[in-house]
């Protein structure tokens, strides 16, 4: 990822202020743009700020507060000045812009008779999250993840911000392509929020593969069905189950003989197997490995991978 | 000899002009049509497709009108490939394009002025607030044809008569 695309984030107006940001880009995590407050960035897992200048400093009261004006306009900037083509993502609260980079946006939600966020006013508060393309970020996994030639189910557990989308996207790439485990597989991914492949007009902005066929912007329980109807993988991908719904598809899936690999939120195996749609799913074997990542302090790291009994297959 | 020389081309110089303000007259109706067509497929892009603004560009440079279709493609490559902001790319393009257009100003400023149009959160608003601009030019394309028949011959009237009255004065 380069610098031109941090800036591209921006409106052309104060790309100034970001240059010095921007020439991070290969280290940078998150730009958290609050109104009112100091512009905050995470850079290889450190809290900085950005000052009236564009410099980056450590000291908050040297920083540049936010205005809310600006802020609106960034907003707009980031849905290309259409707002209405994004109006279900910003009701979810997020939207993805090209290059696969997600923005978090709060503000004030706006409620139906039924108490269900039908859209949200006064977006005050923006995570712009900079995605990255690791290329290499699995390779340590690879050879875990193939049994006799062939992929087994993976899933993958790692809190917010801790390289499972990174992670997933590589372990697509590779298996896609083939590597010296096994041979190249059709790989379909459900990317709902855009970030797997970052499509853009359709087309995947990040290398996913020779393989892989990309379902962008589609819940993931009706894709993961659809695709296994009209593209019938050797493997499917989703990034962050989280639901009921989504165990019925991925029974489903597994069911049709597809290898499923998958991500959810979660600090460790245990916590994970605490999610009531969640132990069903582990009991019932459904996936094969478990890898448990841990971004602490900036690293690539894998922290633990579990078979699918929980018995440790590796453990730093 | 000369004098009816001269007589011809004075006569073929008026009717010349004449022809050239109804040439004027039909571009600007064609110009008309046209921004009404791409408003309308902005609108159904809009509503139907949820397509961005860029995306409608591109889609936009598919259009049967050779000059519009290289306005769309650089809004396009400057907005998505080189990140600029649409509001002022679109203006900049349109108003550089209008000028020596016939087209009138309050047209020019309707079209070129879209992206102030923008910003609707929901898809059919944003569609119904383009529709507007389109209903504009759809309003602006009947009158001018309706008055284009009669103008059409009151100009070749008055050039030929203009041609007339210059050679029996000139005599």
């Amino acid at each position: 990822m380069c610098e031109e695309e941090i800036l591209r984030l921006f409106p052309e107006r104060i790309r100034g202020r970001w240059q010095e940001v921007a020439a991070q880009a290969e280290k940078l995590q998150e730009i958290r743009l609050r109104a009112g407050t100091p512009l905050t960035i995470l850079v290889d897992g450190r809290e900085r700020f950005v000052d009236s200048g564009g410099r980056i400093v450590d000291r908050q009261e040297a920083a540049a507060r936010q205005e809310s004006a600006e802020l609106e306009e960034i907003l707009k900037h980031l849905c290309q000045y259409s707002i209405y083509a994004f109006a279900d993502e910003i009701r979810q609260g997020f939207l993805t812009v090209q290059g696969g980079h997600r923005v978090g946006l709060a503000g004030q939600a706006l409620l139906d008779s039924e108490n269900h966020i039908v859209n949200l006013k006064y977006i005050r508060y923006l995570n712009i999250r900079i995605a990255h393309q690791v290329k290499g970020a699995a390779d340590p996994l690879i050879p875990m993840l193939y049994e006799r030639g062939r992929v087994v189910s993976t899933l993958l557990i790692s809190p917010p911000g801790g390289g499972k989308t990174t992670m997933l996207r590589d372990i697509i790439r590779q298996i896609s392509n083939g590597t010296a485990y096994g041979r190249g597989i059709n790989v379909s991914v459900v990317d709902e929020r855009s970030e797997i492949a970052g499509s853009f007009l359709g087309i995947a902005q990040n290398d996913v593969g020779i393989r892989t066929d990309v379902l962008d912007g589609c819940p993931k329980a009706e894709g993961m069905m659809r695709l296994i109807r009209a593209m019938s993988p050797q493997a499917l991908a989703v990034d962050e189950l989280g639901g009921v719904e989504d165990m019925q598809a991925l029974r489903a899936a597994n069911g049709c003989g597809c290898r499923l690999l998958a991500t959810i939120h979660g600090g460790s195996l245990e916590e994970v197997t605490h999610k009531n749609y969640m132990r069903d799913v582990m009991e019932e074997g459904l996936f094969e490995r478990y890898v448990v990542l841990d971004r602490a302090a900036g690293a690539w790291g894998i922290e633990g991978v579990y078979d699918r009994e929980g018995k440790p297959c590796l453990r730093r | 000899m000369f004098k009816a020389i001269g007589i011809i081309c004075i006569l073929i110089g008026c009717v010349g002009w004449g022809n050239m303000r109804i040439r004027q007259e039909r571009e600007r109706i064609r110009h008309l049509q046209t921004m009404q067509r791409i408003l309308e497929r902005i609108k159904t892009e809009i509503a139907y497709g949820k397509h961005t603004l860029p995306e409608i560009c591109l889609l936009l440079t598919e259009i049967n009108d050779t000059s519009y279709q290289n306005c769309f493609r650089r809004i396009y490559e400057a907005s998505v490939e080189g990140g600029s902001g649409l509001p002022a790319l679109w203006k900049t393009e349109f108003q550089a394009f209008f000028k020596g257009q016939p087209i009138r100003e309050e047209e020019r400023e309707v079209f070129a002025g879209l992206p102030d149009r923008l910003g609707f959160q929901e898809e059919t608003g944003q569609a119904e607030n383009i529709g507007q601009a389109e209903a504009f030019f759809s309003r602006r394309g009947r009158q001018a044809e309706e008055s284009c028949e009669n103008r059409t011959k009151m100009i070749r009237s008055v050039s030929i008569l203009t041609g007339l009255l210059l050679t029996i004065w000139l005599l």
